[in-house]
């Protein structure tokens, strides 16, 4: 087999992982998939295009600048879209963020139209070992995506705020209980989940292209990553996004590579068809 | 009388459109125990549960040592001393035993090890399963996961509904026992309880309740000595 293909395999999960834990997290706390996931990252791209290319700013720098701003953007979509819908049915949400997504990108577009572009950064000739070629963006992608799986571990086990994420994402009745504010929780999971929705955006232009539908392009494999590591859980996220990076590439061995973007929906496909209980059913209660 | 410290005041409430408790009045006194029976459907968690902040009461009202707390969001209700023990649904089921134990002092780490070994020596099987995580845990231990939660705080009160649900006889005797000690500790107690008989025995005083009202109230001998409610909820003579 090509090695090729494992290495843009793990590049292409280093891309999906971070939003799929990002999407996870939020499922846990508020119970629903947010779909406006898409519309999301494609801001946090043309923020740090914005900052970078149009401003000057170090690429890093636009990095940061981006995932806070992400994180203010899904912070407020919360307040103003979502807060007021809580309790709402899931399909509703589901619904909503579907719309949220279309608006943030229709946002987007008038002011960069549908043009491609790309940080400014110089091109670089990529490195070659026993031929097989790497960038030193899809290194750093790579790198910097094990970076946010070690530290969003750290804190899910280790600090007291993600300890009342898990909590709360468990039985947010029971964490009020024991008072825990469980919607300063959820106000935190929020942004912390934009800031990797931003990160992801700028991760994501690198190593494509920034585009009004940069982000909705990930949706549907994020989306698998997360349903196939059992949503809701972060560690399944990782992992899912590792098997869903790696099999869009390895389709290409057997089907044309237009076939690629397939991949994420048939493997939804399959899961409703072996869950039928459907993606977001609980785990059977043990008496 | 003196004030009681945990006062319940004609409250109405329920889920959304209609109420379910209609006038409900109930009291905790430092040092008691107190029971509420009462049929399936009663009301007796949602009373509960409204003193517990998470039923919002409609009308009337809750106070803990004069405070008004009726309305307040249960994580509030709980940061004035009220303890909640949930019939269902009352453990983290993803997190281990120690991490429920720690999500249990959440408002109050001081005194985190001594409360720790205290829940430990009461249920010495949440030491020997610390790492376990508590949705694989038998009913019986999550029930003590959940009581234990309630005291890794020191509360002045403590809500149990239905403590000893789902326990082996064996258990059910531990259980009361326990309660009994953290009363004696100086807890006061409100517990809706299904075995009527063994829960009055150790209480000061029983309420029953029946169609979301208080039908009858009164000290725990007089209604374990009642023939009206012997028949009804004891399962006839005893
Ligand atoms: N979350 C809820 N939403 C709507 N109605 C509810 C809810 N919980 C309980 N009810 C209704 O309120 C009424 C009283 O329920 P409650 O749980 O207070 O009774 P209970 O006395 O605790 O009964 P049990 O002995 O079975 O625990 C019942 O008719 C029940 O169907
Ligand atoms: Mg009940």
């Amino acid at each position: 087999m090509n090695p090729q293909l494992l290495v843009n395999g793990l590049v292409n999960a280093a891309l999906i992982a971070p939003p799929a834990i990002a999407f996870s997290l939020l499922f846990g706390v508020l119970r629903f998939p947010n779909f406006a996931i898409g519309g999301y990252i494609t801001v946090g791209a043309f923020v740090a295009y914005a900052a970078n290319v149009e401003l000057g700013a170090p690429l890093w720098i636009a990095a940061l600048i981006a995932m806070a701003a992400t994180a203010l953007l899904v912070w407020l979509s919360d307040e103003i879209v979502f807060k007021p819908m809580r309790g709402q049915p899931p399909v509703t949400l589901l619904v909503v963020s579907i719309a949220l997504t279309l608006i943030l990108e229709q946002v987007v577009r008038p002011i960069y139209g549908a043009d491609v572009r790309g940080f400014a950064i110089p091109l670089q000739r990529p490195f070659k070992f026993w031929g097989i070629r790497i960038t030193e963006e899809q290194i750093e992608i790579i790198a910097l995506t094990i970076l946010i799986a070690a530290l969003t571990h750290a804190l899910l086990q280790y600090t007291r705020i993600g300890k009342a994420m898990r909590a709360t994402a468990d039985n947010a009745m029971l964490a009020e209980v024991r008072g825990i504010d469980t919607g300063r929780v959820i106000m935190f999971t929020w942004a912390f989940c934009g800031a990797l929705f931003g990160l992801t955006g700028v991760l994501a232009g690198l190593d494509l292209v920034i585009e009004p539908l940069l982000g909705w392009n990930l949706t549907i494999p994020i989306f698998a990553a997360a349903i196939l590591g059992g949503i809701g859980s972060p560690y399944g996220a990782m992992a899912g996004a590792l098997m869903v990076g790696m099999a869009e590439e390895l389709t290409v061995l057997v089907l044309p590579s237009s076939y690629k973007v397939g991949v994420g929906f048939a493997i939804i496909a399959v899961l409703l068809l072996v869950r039928p209980r459907g993606l977001f059913g609980q785990p059977e209660i043990k008496k | 009388m003196a004030q009681a410290l945990l006062q319940v005041e004609e409250v109405y409430a329920g889920y959304g459109r209609g109420d379910i408790i209609h006038g409900v009045s109930l009291a905790a006194r430092v040092g008691e125990i107190a029971t509420i029976i009462g049929p399936n459907g009663a009301g007796k968690s949602t009373a509960i549960k409204a003193i517990a902040g998470l039923v919002r009461p409609r009308q009337g009202s809750i106070r803990i040592g004069g405070e008004e707390i009726g309305g307040l969001a249960a994580s509030e209700v709980a940061r004035r001393g009220v303890g909640f023990v949930p019939q269902e649904a009352n453990v983290f089921r993803q997190l281990t035993v120690r991490e429920n134990l720690e999500m249990g002092a959440w408002i109050d780490r001081e005194h985190f090890e001594e409360r720790l070994e205290r829940v430990h020596r009461l249920f010495p099987v949440l030491h020997e399963r610390a790492r376990a995580r508590a949705g694989n845990l038998s009913g019986g231990q999550r029930q003590m996961v959940a009581f234990g939660m309630a005291l890794m705080v020191e509360p002045r009160v403590l809500l149990l509904d239905e403590p000893s649900a789902g326990l082996s006889p064996a258990l059910v005797a531990q259980m009361f026992e326990t309660i009994q000690a953290v009363n004696e500790g100086g807890i006061a107690v409100l517990m809706v309880e299904q075995n009527a008989t063994q829960a009055l025995k150790i209480s000061q005083r029983g309420y029953v309740m029946a169609a979301g009202r208080v039908a009858m109230e009164g000290a725990a001998r007089a209604l374990l000595d009642s023939a009206e409610v012997s028949e009804l909820y004891l399962g006839g003579r005893r």
